[in-house]
């Protein structure tokens, strides 16, 4: 069971997906059923997996690892370690969420749910994939189902937001595949943790390519690594590569944009931590301090648009490009705190944005737009709601007691303790990206649910079961994590300390 | 002598039940009035069948020239049973395109069996006279067929076009063959490469110091003959007028058959002449350099063909323009100028096999539907003919090279041997020309689906649509299960290296 365990996970929903595809196109409760299944065994499996995890080493678990591609050297090599096995948790659970919610949109049918579960497949692959060449792949197989998903379930501005969203990550893409050839020549082999090894020994410099792999002038690991950088900064997305973000949530269904934020975000992140930092850590270092500055002015210049939209849902867009500045500003800080902060903010920016865009998809399916200015007084005919909201928006500001604020705290903390004391700076400067953060949403809260009721929404329907339902799961997480964060943190910290330990940082 | 004469005629076996069967379905049309033109069809998917199997008989044979001048080998091989598969799709097309049946039948089999003929010979020999021999017979094949529908102007002047070029062309490369003729004594490319200079015939090695710049002239002209019949720019004028204008039928063969054709026998010629292990030591080095000048054809191809892809409404110029493109990235590979490079540049042409056959296909099928090839016709489709628009959508994902198609794994190839040959900045000019063809590629995919379902039925067409699904099923499935296109690939190639004589 132990190593076929993280294959299951990936290929159950592939399976829903086959099923899905042979049932007559009529039969669409048999197929919401099937989702259902398709994405609950995998959430079942992924807690048997989060129970059995070993919390006391950094080595990778569950590992699978057969050959696929003989020829050029690659192999199906599975595995996860305290980094992943968090996230692919809330990936089973964040798709287990969106198929229920999904029951709203009137033309969801039969292809809807399939390209759900196939997306559902290319995240979890690219989560516990250790072999380079199967997280490219991966990787790949994510944008085809969310290019369909935005065009043709979006807004009125679908066919533009879906192809903008392709071509941005797949231009990172190229440029990954790029260094990932050059990688596999100077390294010969397709294992990340091989390639970590050789980096370690200080002999993945790409001296055995002509030119010793120089491009441009550029040194080998220096181009590398930003080819890797901007090929993840772009799924973050980092300030300047984030203007495909707020067109694509903008557009999407409401459950699409819950996966968008919650997971898909965090596959930028994630392969910062497994596939591109820890290869080429000279260059890291080098360049930690740009990334931390990147990752300031995203936590204040999302912060500040956020403050000016009028859209509800555009206005959450941008507070992820705000909260995943964080997550670029612990890694950079290169601290055991500064990473594990990181790495919580990822899962927890994961529920509270999922939470937000399940939020904004409520009002909307109800009022059919989307303007904060239009509505006011709306905790008048819908308490729960606004009880719920209330919970979702202090999580996202990052109120003490809230997941949001244990993650923020250690980041700023991890920042603050870097051994380059230029962080400290960046650090003063992020605390303006709270403020402003509190005061869009507090804003945003005043003119959504107080003042004075608009007496076109006088008679709207409070929240019903399916939708508080979807939003319970994650708005527990977000007040529990909160107060017991140890829950994630002890299973990340072997893998943070020895993630740290390659890359040279201090303990701080 | 005569035991040996027989032996070559036997192990030339597949070429001659190709030329029967093309003079078969001449004769049998002749007697039967054209009345019942399925049956030449039958008979030609037939004769296509037993040459598969005679050239799969000769599975694992060693390599060996017979009758002087042809060369049997893995290498052939390969692109010979690829022209018999693509043929035979070409031929299923014919069958169900309506619009094809109404003009003299038999002779269009006949003239893409004689086509293929051409091909056979093009791609196994070494002998610069019959390369062009086949090149030749391939070539007006192709300019009868693309002048197929006699009543069309389109499809007239694209004929007229072809031929001009094609002829212009072809003077063109005979001259350079006949510059290399007169300077090393030798017509065939195994002695020009390899003979050390000293004696008779001189060699390549001894001219390219005593006539460096006559060698020059001799191989730049001969490389562009190649580089019109593979259609890379500067070459490519003609390409997509011809493919517009000519029958889907024959535009799909053009586009497919004849072009990968064309790059076997430029990847024989590239081959012998400067990478084999027997070549000298200078002719080498001198083939390193001719790399660098493919090398910028094939960044200028592959730009060139997505920027001007990028631009058209009709299906059948974007395909046409796609594959000036894929011709771009195909020759990464030969710029390589390594083994490696020439197997990464096989496995793309059979890649190229599969998806192009299926864009094709689904541009036929398309045409009998909706009577035009404008993309906006398309508005809807998918949702109308699932099947054949899903297997569409793998076909242009596997274009535009992501996976897991063959399109992604050929791309990966091409690119690591890109990388090895420190070609880094074609690959990187290669990957953003991919970023570009998305774009392209991608509009027929949102025509398709993204639009309102179409009102208009769609017939269904059982085997048409069956072959359309069997290859987009290949295109995925080579991806996952790629050792037996690879190792195909490599076994051919070692048995180019060890052939000599």
């Amino acid at each position: 069971m132990d190593s076929t365990l993280l294959t299951w996970i990936t290929f159950i929903p592939l399976i829903g997906m086959a099923v899905i595809m042979c049932l007559p196109a009529r039969a669409l409760g048999t197929v919401k059923l099937v989702s259902l299944v398709a994405t609950f065994i995998p959430l079942v499996l992924a807690t048997v997996a989060y129970v059995g995890f070993d919390k006391t080493t950094e080595q990778m678990q569950f590992v699978a690892n057969v050959p696929w591609i003989s020829g050029l050297g690659v192999n199906y090599h599975v595995g996860v370690d305290g980094l992943s096995l968090p996230l692919v948790w809330l990936t089973t659970l964040l798709l287990f969420i969106g198929i229920p919610a999904s029951f709203g949109i009137a033309k969801a049918g039969r292809a809807y749910y399939a390209l759900l579960l196939l997306l559902e497949v290319g995240i979890v692959g690219v989560f516990v994939s250790l072999d380079y060449f199967l997280f490219y792949v991966y990787w790949e197989i994510m944008l085809l189902p969310m290019y369909f998903l935005i065009g043709i379930w979006g807004g009125p501005r679908r066919e533009y937001a879906a192809i903008k969203f392709f071509l941005y990550t797949l231009a990172g893409s190229v440029l990954m595949l790029v260094a990932l050839v050059a990688l596999r020549l100077s390294s010969g082999t397709f294992s990340i943790q091989e390639m970590i090894e050789l980096a370690q020994a200080g002999s993945l410099t790409g001296a055995n390519l002509p030119f010793g792999g120089a491009l441009l002038g550029m040194k080998f690991t220096t181009w590398v690594f930003w080819f890797l950088f901007v090929a993840f900064a772009i799924k973050v997305p980092v300030f300047p590569f984030h203007t495909w973000l707020p067109d694509a949530h903008v557009q999407a269904p409401t459950p699409i944009s819950v996966i968008l934020a919650g997971i898909l975000l965090k596959l930028g992140g994630y392969g910062m931590l497994r596939a591109c930092f820890p290869i080429v850590p000279d260059a890291f270092r080098t360049f930690a301090y740009v990334l931390g500055v990147l990752g300031v002015i995203s936590i204040i210049y999302g912060a500040f648009v956020a403050l000016g939209q009028t859209d509800f849902k555009r206005m959450v867009a941008y507070s992820s490009v705000s909260h995943m500045g964080y997550v670029l500003l612990g890694f950079a800080a290169l601290t055991e705190w500064g990473m594990s902060g990181a790495a919580l903010q990822m899962f927890n920016h994961g529920t509270s944005s999922a939470a937000l865009f399940l939020i904004v998809g409520v009002i909307y399916d109800r009022a059919h737009h989307r303007d904060l200015n239009g509505f006011g007084g709306l905790s008048q005919p819908m308490p729960i709601y606004w009880g719920l909201t209330t919970v979702a928006f202090f999580a996202a500001l990052g109120l003490p007691g809230m997941a949001g604020f244990v993650s923020e705290a250690l980041t700023l903390v991890g920042a603050y303790d870097s051994a380059d004391p230029r962080f400290r700076i960046l650090v003063l400067l992020s605390v303006l990206g709270i403020v402003i953060t509190a005061g869009f949403l507090l804003w945003a809260m005043q003119r959504v649910f107080l003042g004075t009721l608009n007496e076109k929404y006088k008679d709207l329907s409070d929240i019903n079961l399916r939708e508080i339902l979807c939003l319970a799961p994650l708005l527990f997480l977000c007040v529990a994590l909160g107060i017991f964060p140890h829950f994630l943190l002890d299973w990340m910290e072997p893998s943070v300390r020895h993630l740290v330990g390659l890359l040279g940082g201090g303990a701080g | 002598m005569a035991n040996a004469y027989l032996s070559g005629l036997a192990a030339i076996a597949p070429e001659l039940v190709l030329t029967g069967t093309a003079l078969a379905a001449l004769v049998f049309d002749l007697v039967t009035k054209g009345r019942d033109s399925r049956r030449v069809g039958y008979l030609a998917l037939g004769g296509l069948a037993l040459t598969s199997l005679l050239l799969i008989g000769q599975w694992g044979e060693p390599p060996r020239t017979v009758l002087g001048m042809v060369t049997v080998d893995q290498f052939g091989n390969f692109f010979k049973l690829f022209t018999c598969a693509s043929l035979a799709a070409v031929v299923v097309f014919v069958l169900n395109d309506r619009r094809e049946r109404r003009h003299g039948i038999g002779e269009y089999y006949f003239l893409l069996l004689g086509a293929a003929v051409g091909v056979f010979f093009m791609v196994s020999t070494n002998n610069l006279l019959l390369l062009m021999l086949g090149l030749e017979l391939l070539s007006l094949a192709s300019y009868s067929l693309a002048g197929f529908h006699k009543g069309d102007r389109k499809s007239a002047e694209a004929a007229m076009k072809y031929v001009v070029f094609g002829g212009l062309s072809a003077g063109i490369m005979l001259y350079g063959i006949s510059l290399l003729y007169g300077l090393t004594g030798t017509i065939d490319l195994a002695e020009m490469a390899s003979a050390d200079g000293s004696g008779h015939p001189a060699g390549l090695a001894g001219q390219l110091a005593q006539n460096p710049i006559p060698v020059a002239v001799a191989v730049v002209l001969i490389l562009a003959g190649f580089a019109y019949k593979v259609s890379l720019v500067p070459f490519h004028f003609w390409t997509p007028d011809v493919y517009e204008g000519a029958p889907t039928p024959v535009t799909t063969f053009l586009a497919v058959g004849s072009k990968a054709a064309g790059f076997g026998a430029l990847l024989r010629f590239v081959g012998a002449l400067f990478v084999r292990e027997d070549v000298q030591d200078t002719v080498r080095a001198y083939g390193e350099r001719v790399g660098l000048l493919i090398a910028i054809l094939a960044a200028v191809t592959m730009t060139v063909g997505n920027l001007s892809a990028l631009r058209q409404r009709s299906l059948k110029r974007m395909l046409a323009f796609s594959s000036i493109a894929h011709a771009g990235y195909v020759m990464i590979g030969v710029a390589a100028m390594s083994a490696g490079g020439f197997e990464a540049a096989m496995y793309y042409l059979a890649a190229y096999y599969f998806m192009n056959l299926g864009a094709f296909g689904f541009l036929l099928y398309f045409e009998g539907v909706t009577s035009s090839d404008d993309i906006d016709g398309l508005k809807g489709l998918g949702w109308r003919a699932p099947l054949v628009s899903i297997a569409m959508v793998v076909f242009l994902v596997s274009l535009t090279g992501l996976p897991p198609t063959v399109g992604f794994y050929g791309k990966y190839l091409l690119f690591q041997e890109g990388v090895a040959a420190n070609l880094i900045w074609l690959v990187v000019i290669a990957g953003l020309n991919s970023v570009i063809s998305l774009f392209y590629y991608f509009r027929v995919v949102r025509t398709l689906f993204l639009s309102k379902p179409a009102e208009r039925e769609v017939a269904p067409q059982p085997l048409f649509v069956g072959l359309l699904a069997a290859l987009g099923v290949a295109t995925v499935f080579f991806a996952l299960y790629t050792a037996p296109l690879v190792d195909w690939a490599r076994r051919s190639m070692d048995l180019l290296w060890a052939s000599s004589g």
